[in-house]
């Protein structure tokens, strides 16, 4: 840690823990319900587990681009953050609002609009603490006179999140209209510009990783968001399937999201080819494992699982069934979670006293379980959703019948959810053990002794 | 490629799919009134959506195929049960099925009359809407496995009509048996026979099984409290076909209020011809 104000990270990566453990509590909750019969039918049924475990998700996530911001624009900028009181109010907002949102969806006070539940106010506190967060950064940037592409490309990104949250302030009367903007804003982010950021991410972590050039990532790095947004952008059109849309979507949507995997095959071979050319010149080869992990696992769950039933004549027979949850959870985990433990993982030995700078062996068990765990998850899924539209979709068998019939999946979907869950404690175990640091140390330049062997 | 050309690309490709992206928004506007048949949005329908938000619905089941897929898919449901059946269905979701046999069961939400009335109306709005015809076949709530594998009447090997959504149905000429033809008409109708009925003795879905429905018909223009008009097997077929509510013999599972499950719609939808086809059929199964 270079600069004192990258401190205030600790506590909002500190609040991403939190959550992202309860996240998983109810995740496990509903996958149970899959099985039955339920004893809590009339307490916690699945409708309110369910938008818990979707909310949670996006409030830690979110929380951790903003430690991760936080940590990196100093670092960027070669300078302390603009105000750190700014930050903790922000912060302590923030939390406050997805503390009661999540309480209030345990007596139902919600929207009941898919991912955008969040009531009014809680919509407007999510504006304001977005708006003190572009400000802050902001005017660090603007004070320190430096201002890098990472910078540049991570910044958009935020703005741009916060642009496209406008359309969910919105009241539509029409719901298929109400439809086609939830994909402004929850399609846009994550096949947009969440990429962005992590994208943002990515690059920084790579250059100081691995030592690479500077210039060479940063250009590669517009070549990224050039075909994130190329595909992205029109590939919205994979959520107007049989909406009620105008007929030319299916096509465009097709076409395009047929192409969002470009981006991500670029994301591998951008962070593989750092990697092979520029070799580790750092000592944290657990931060190196969730970066490469991250593009590997997005390359599996957002390109492959994605392709697999973006087609329209595919789609057809798999729209809204479990095929979309095993894309769901991969695609965001490998993509977003990852990516946030990746800036976590790498943040933390300065962040906190006595930490080995290469990770510890709980580090690594925590990597390899999760990844394991969320692998097998999305093969339950997956196999779950393949008999739910054979039997379902074209057999015509019932509903209610063809779920009796795939029980085994969630046996196993319950098995895969229990080893990730294993591999998040350990994670959370492992930040929480060292006591948190808030002194500058100016980091020594060791060689890289340690990276021998270690290299992924 | 250059540090510059980078830069282009980005900028470009983004603004390039940015204006496309507006620009097809601006036509999605201009044609939603027509794909949503907007003008019927009304005020009972908002409130039914209002209704569908307040109940967080859209956490258990899906709409349009959106949603969670923890529940039945609701795009087309008011084109396969009858607003008589949704509503006792509203009242009571235990009533109609077993949490211990499914393995899952909708809580009751206790919502007001006028509630399930405008939700009903809102459902209905969303079938109604255009969204290219999906699901391509009828998403069943439970039920219809037996009846579509083929139970009875020709009996052979189904194949798979090229082009039509009703895979395992024998296609058939116009000059086939006008058995055979009923048995198409009965595969095919919309809203689908076999979508609440099959033809396994025993097997009940959301409406009786047909297994031997020639011979009840028999027995009950006989018996003494017959409310209908039909004298023999093949009228009393027709109006259970034509006026589902005439006579009401198989109990509360199916009807309620004096008014039946079964859409009476098939007077409309289906051609004179279609139905003596259907009866004709039907009539087979003794």
């Amino acid at each position: 840690m270079r600069y004192k104000s990258q401190s205030v990270a600790y506590w909002y990566f500190a609040v991403a823990m939190v959550l992202f453990g309860l996240q998983l509590v109810f995740g496990l909750l509903s996958a149970t319900k899959y099985l039955g019969p339920d004893p809590l039918l009339y307490i916690l049924p699945f409708d309110v587990t369910k938008v818990i475990h979707t909310n949670l998700l996006i409030v830690w996530v979110l929380t951790g681009f903003m430690g991760a911001t936080y940590w990196l624009i100093p670092d960027e900028s070669r300078t302390e953050l603009h105000s750190v009181k700014l930050a903790y109010i922000q912060l302590i907002l923030w939390t406050l609002m997805g503390v009661t949102a999540i309480i209030g969806y345990l007596f139902r006070y919600g929207t009941g609009n898919k991912l955008l539940e969040q009531p009014l106010p809680h919509k407007l506190v999510i504006v304001v603490c977005m708006l003190i967060f572009i400000y802050n950064i902001g005017m660090t940037i603007r004070k320190s006179g430096r201002f890098t592409t990472t910078e540049g490309v991570l910044l958009l990104g935020i703005v741009s999140s916060a642009v496209l949250f406008v359309p969910a302030l919105l009241h539509y009367e029409n719901y298929t209209v109400s439809i086609f903007y939830r994909w402004w804003t929850i399609h846009l982010w994550v096949e947009g510009v969440w990429m962005m950021i992590m994208g943002a991410f990515l690059a920084y972590l790579l250059i100081r990783l691995s030592g690479a050039d500077r210039e060479v990532m940063e250009k590669w790095l517009y070549v990224i968001v050039g075909l994130v947004f190329l595909a992205g952008i029109l590939g919205t059109a994979h959520h107007y399937y049989w909406v009620g849309v105008p007929y030319y979507w299916l096509p465009i949507g097709g076409f395009f999201s047929a192409l969002e995997p470009l981006a991500i095959v670029g994301m591998a071979m951008y962070a593989y080819g750092a990697m092979r050319r520029a070799g580790l010149s750092h000592p944290n080869v657990l931060a190196l494992h969730w970066t490469l992990g991250s593009t590997i696992f997005t390359l599996f769950g957002a390109g492959l699982l994605g392709l697999a039933h973006t087609w329209p004549s595919i789609n057809k027979w798999t729209h809204g069934t479990l095929i979309t949850a095993m894309h769901g959870h991969a695609a965001f985990y490998g993509a977003y979670a990852m990516i946030t433990l990746a800036m976590i993982s790498y943040a933390l030995p300065s962040l906190t006293h006595g930490r080995p700078e290469k990770g510890s062996s709980i580090g690594y068990w925590s990597f390899w379980l999760q990844l394991g765990g969320m692998f097998g998850m999305t093969i339950s899924f997956a196999t779950a959703g393949i008999g739910q539209v054979y039997l379902e979709r074209i057999m015509g068998m019932g509903y209610l019948d063809a779920q009796l019939k795939i029980q085994i999946h969630f046996v196993m979907l319950i098995i895969c959810g229990s080893i990730f869950a294993t591999g998040v404690g350990l994670f959370i175990f492992d930040f929480f053990r060292y006591r948190p640091r808030f002194e500058v140390t100016e980091p020594e330049v060791r060689d890289n002794e340690v990276a021998v062997g270690r290299v992924v | 490629m250059n540090n510059r050309q980078a830069r282009i690309f980005a900028w470009g490709s983004t603004i390039a799919a940015a204006v496309l992206f507006l620009g097809l928004t601006l036509d999605s506007h201009r044609q939603f009134p027509e794909l949503t048949n907007a003008d019927t949005i009304t005020p009972q329908v908002t409130h039914g959506k209002d209704v569908w938000h307040k109940y967080n619905c859209i956490n258990c089941h899906t709409l349009f195929g959106e949603g969670a897929y923890y529940a039945p898919d609701l795009t087309k449901i008011t084109q396969h049960r009858g607003e008589a059946y949704l509503q006792a269905y509203m009242r009571d979701p235990s009533a109609f099925y077993d949490e211990q046999t499914h393995r899952r069961l909708m809580p009751q939400q206790n919502l007001s009359e006028e509630e399930i009335t405008d939700l009903i109306q809102f459902l209905d709005w969303v079938a109604n809407v255009d969204n290219q015809d999906w699901p391509p076949r009828p998403i069943l709530v439970t039920g219809g496995f037996t009846a579509v594998a083929g139970s009875g009447g020709a009996g052979q090997a189904a194949e798979v009509q090229s082009g039509s959504t009703s895979v395992g149905v024998r296609p058939v000429d116009a000059d086939d048996d006008i058995r055979a033809l009923g048995e198409n008409v009965f595969r095919t109708a919309v809203p689908g026979c076999v979508a609440c009925h099959s033809l396994t003795p025993g097997a009940d879905g959301a409406g009786p099984s047909l297994a031997g429905v020639a011979t009840r018909a028999e027995l009950l223009v006989g018996e003494a409290n017959y409310s209908g008009q039909a004298s023999d097997i093949e009228g009393y077929l027709r109006e259970s076909i034509l006026e589902p509510s005439a006579h009401l013999s198989t109990g509360g599972m199916y009807s309620a209020n004096g008014v039946s499950f079964m859409p009476d719609t098939y007077g409309n939808s289906l051609s004179e011809e279609q139905i003596e086809q259907l009866v004709a059929f039907l009539a087979t199964l003794k």
